[in-house]
């Protein structure tokens, strides 16, 4: 209910529960489809090998064999960046499902279990709060440098805990509420629950957290590889790219601007599938 | 009084409220004269809340209406909501139901009710806290001023609100089901309340179900069925001698008119359920009950009865396993299966999982225990209810159709006792009876004990066969 007012049942409409979505949250899922039909299969079709130099060519004006040109070593600028926006989009995607998944289980947990487990989970919780989570990537990255391991157990790390708080604070709610307790009376058990009661309201705020979580992780990338932190050149990766071209600039503006407008396009999708009555 | 050659307070004249093309409320005229009192009788469902909120200017967007509403000879279209904002709490206010969920809960008592003197009324704001206090006073709530609305009664904070509407001095008030699950103290201080502001010249509509209310408080009765009044005239005389076959069942229908209870076989100990051994419940420094001995048998229907805070509820969740008492202990008969105690809560609509449609909720009980879907339509069917309801949403379905369906539910399980924790006290009269009908014939039936808290003291002397007594 959002507003107080006369509330009864002389008018009850069918149709108030469902929700169809909006010209934005359609806007954005065809943007989403699109980046990612580009990074899946455009590596494959492009066929270009993105790492091959063709040194004598170097920062070749766009044609009909290279849509975008050639970058500062003659490699394909196109297949780079079908390649790069398959690797940072994966490894956004992994991130934010292996912080999301462990963060609800646990915060599930601690809200059913209670007691001593509650209170370590949050107190853990509450310390990586306290720890600011590109230091924790940059402190993982000093291990293995240029690697693709400690970004994605950094960002997972730094991650989690929203979930978990998120979910503990809801679920808690929810484990008091009277259709839980009918349902426990029934003689229901905890996956039952989970499964009709907690995970259909937690679920749409998941989503909410996951969506800017993968924006999050795209830019920590993209941040990472521009201060050298990240994955190393000559991989092709959308921040890595963005500091490869950076001295380009003048010469071969679209260079630099085809990685920044892949990430752009990725982060408007996103926020495009808020619902409506979330965006206020 | 003659209201004939006066301004009315408020006229509505043939208004209708519309769904489409479906018509939710038709053709509704009438007029309350200066200081009259006007009450809105009908059962949920019968149109009276869309015909405040009509009235008021606050329909749904999803609804259109027509007609005319003329508020103190102001007159404007029905359908015109935006002119009569302008007069919200100056010349027209609205206390809503359970007013205690309308205050601010972080704003304190007397700033609450200070804002409406200082911002619609449009005072000094010296003058407005000096105008507070004194108000405050005058309802015996001098010492609440300074409290946070969590901080005080029920039955305050209904008189908080009353004056956080009424401050800005507005002439007429749109009551909202003043007394909706409110203990017999409590509904007389609301009447209380009513009949002072009536006192103080004011003019009232009572949206209400509650029969005693409206012959408390006099004036003028609407009976209203389907989105029509179908009964107008003063209200002693409506009620002593009701015209249309409907008004006479609900005046029925009223617990106070209930036939009288036949009685139950009274327990032995040998078909105890349950032995309740002195238990007692405190929740911080505050007891709600101690030192509790009971015995409950098969086939028993037994109230529990105590002040509102007496923990009734938490008695009955101590009996049903969900709680744990802080001393004594509940003993339930060795035969028993886990599932054998049940519970009817108070909100059926809090009672299903929110998002998943109540034929999906059934399908997996009859899942788990092996159950059969047969049953469960029949037991549907003895409930009145169509099938088709079941594909909806829990918020889809009627307050009174949903406590049928959760009667069903429960009876599914053939429980061996039913905690029913106030099971009609948010439906109207009608649909309260019929609920309790079907649950007594279903205990009856079937030998199930029944424990039952209600605030409604001529329920318990009509069904139930014995009172455990809290604080």
């Amino acid at each position: 209910m959002t507003m107080h007012t006369l509330s009864s049942d002389d008018f009850i409409d069918p149709a108030a529960g469902r929700r169809r979505p909006g010209r934005a949250q359609i806007s954005g899922m065809v943007l989403l489809a699109a980046i990612a039909c580009f990074a899946v299969f455009g590596p494959w079709l492009i066929g270009i090998d993105p790492a091959v130099q063709q040194l004598e060519r170097y920062l070749e004006a766009p044609s009909l064999a290279h849509p975008l040109g050639l970058d500062q070593l003659g490699r394909s600028a196109l297949a780079r960046l079908a390649h790069a926006a398959q690797l940072s989009l994966a490894l956004a995607l992994i991130s934010v499902l292996s912080a999301a998944i462990p963060g609800t289980l646990l915060g599930l947990l601690a809200a059913w279990r209670g007691g001593w487990l509650e209170r370590v989970l949050a107190a853990i919780a509450d310390a990586v709060l306290a720890l600011p989570g590109l230091l924790l990537v940059l402190l993982l990255a000093a291990f293995a440098p240029g690697g693709f391991w400690p970004l994605y157990v950094g960002i997972s790390l730094a991650l989690w805990v929203e979930y978990f708080r998120v979910v503990r604070a809801a679920t808690r709610i929810l484990m008091a509420s009277p259709h839980v307790e009918a349902a426990r009376l029934l003689g229901f058990g905890p996956l039952h629950i989970v499964r009709r009661h907690l995970l259909p309201e937690l679920l749409p705020r998941l989503f909410t957290l996951m969506r800017f979580g993968f924006a999050g992780a795209v830019l920590a990338m993209a941040a990472l590889g521009f201060v050298g932190v990240g994955l190393q050149p000559p991989t092709a990766e959308l921040g890595v790219m963005m500091i490869e071209l950076l001295p380009y600039y003048g010469e071969a503006p679209w260079l630099i601007g085809a990685p920044v407008l892949v990430l752009f396009l990725t982060l408007l999708g996103l926020l495009l599938l808020s619902p409506e009555t979330e965006a206020a | 009084m003659n209201g004939r050659d006066m301004t009315p307070a408020l006229a509505v004249e043939g208004l209708a409220v519309f769904h489409g093309d479906t018509a939710l409320v038709r053709d509704v005229s009438f007029a309350i004269a200066p200081g009259g009192v006007l009450t809105l009788l009908g059962e949920s469902g019968s149109g009276k809340s869309l015909l405040a909120q009509a009235i008021m200017g606050n329909l749904p967007s999803s609804l259109r209406c027509a007609g005319r509403v003329h508020i103190a000879g102001d007159s404007t279209a029905a359908a015109d909501a935006r002119s009569r904002h302008a007069g919200w709490g100056r010349r027209l206010a609205l206390l809503p139901q359970e007013p205690w969920l309308a205050l601010d809960p972080t704003m304190k008592v007397g700033a609450q009710v200070a804002e409406t003197y200082e911002l619609v009324a449009g005072g000094p704001r010296g003058d407005a806290r000096v105008r507070t206090d004194r108000a405050l006073a005058s309802l015996g709530l001098a010492d609440a001023a300074h409290k946070y609305p969590f901080m005080i009664s029920g039955g305050m904070a209904q008189r908080v609100a009353f004056l956080a509407t009424h401050a800005a001095g507005a002439p007429l008030m749109i009551i909202d089901e003043p007394t909706k699950g409110l203990d017999a103290n409590r509904r007389g201080e609301v009447l209380d309340l009513l009949l002072a502001a009536r006192r103080e010249g004011m003019s009232l509509l009572c949206i209400t179900h509650d029969i005693w209310l409206a012959r408390a408080l006099g004036g003028q009765l609407a009976v209203m069925l389907k989105g029509e009044v179908i009964e107008q005239g003063e209200s002693a005389q409506v009620l002593a001698a009701p015209r249309q076959e409907y008004t006479r069942r609900l005046l029925a229908a009223d617990p106070a008119s209930w036939s009288t209870p036949q009685a139950t076989h009274p327990s032995t100990s040998a078909d105890a359920l349950v032995r309740i051994e002195g238990i007692g419940k405190a929740f911080g420094p505050h007891t709600l009950f101690s030192g509790i001995d009971a015995v409950i048998g098969a086939g028993e229907i037994v109230a529990v009865a105590g002040p509102s805070g007496s923990g009734k509820t938490s008695f009955g969740n101590i009996v049903l396993g969900l709680l744990r008492p802080d001393s004594g202990r509940v003993v339930r008969a060795p035969q028993l299966a886990p599932t054998a105690f049940q519970k009817i809560q108070q909100d059926p609509g809090a009672a299903f999982a929110p998002r998943v449609t109540l034929r999906q909720s059934l399908r997996d009980l009859v899942k788990l225990h092996r159950l059969d879907w047969a049953e469960l339509e029949t037991l549907l069917e003895r409930m009145r209810l169509e099938p088709a309801l079941l594909d909806r949403l829990p918020h889809q379905v009627s307050g009174g159709e949903l406590q049928r369906i959760a009667l069903a539910r429960v009876l599914l399980m053939k429980p061996a006792l039913i905690f029913a924790d106030e099971p009609t006290s948010r439906l109207d009269p009608v649909t309260q009876q019929d609920v309790f009908a079907l649950l007594l014939e279903h205990v009856r039936a079937s030998g199930c004990a029944l424990l039952l808290v209600t605030h409604d003291t001529d329920i318990v002397d009509r069904i139930a066969s014995r009172r455990i007594v809290l604080g």
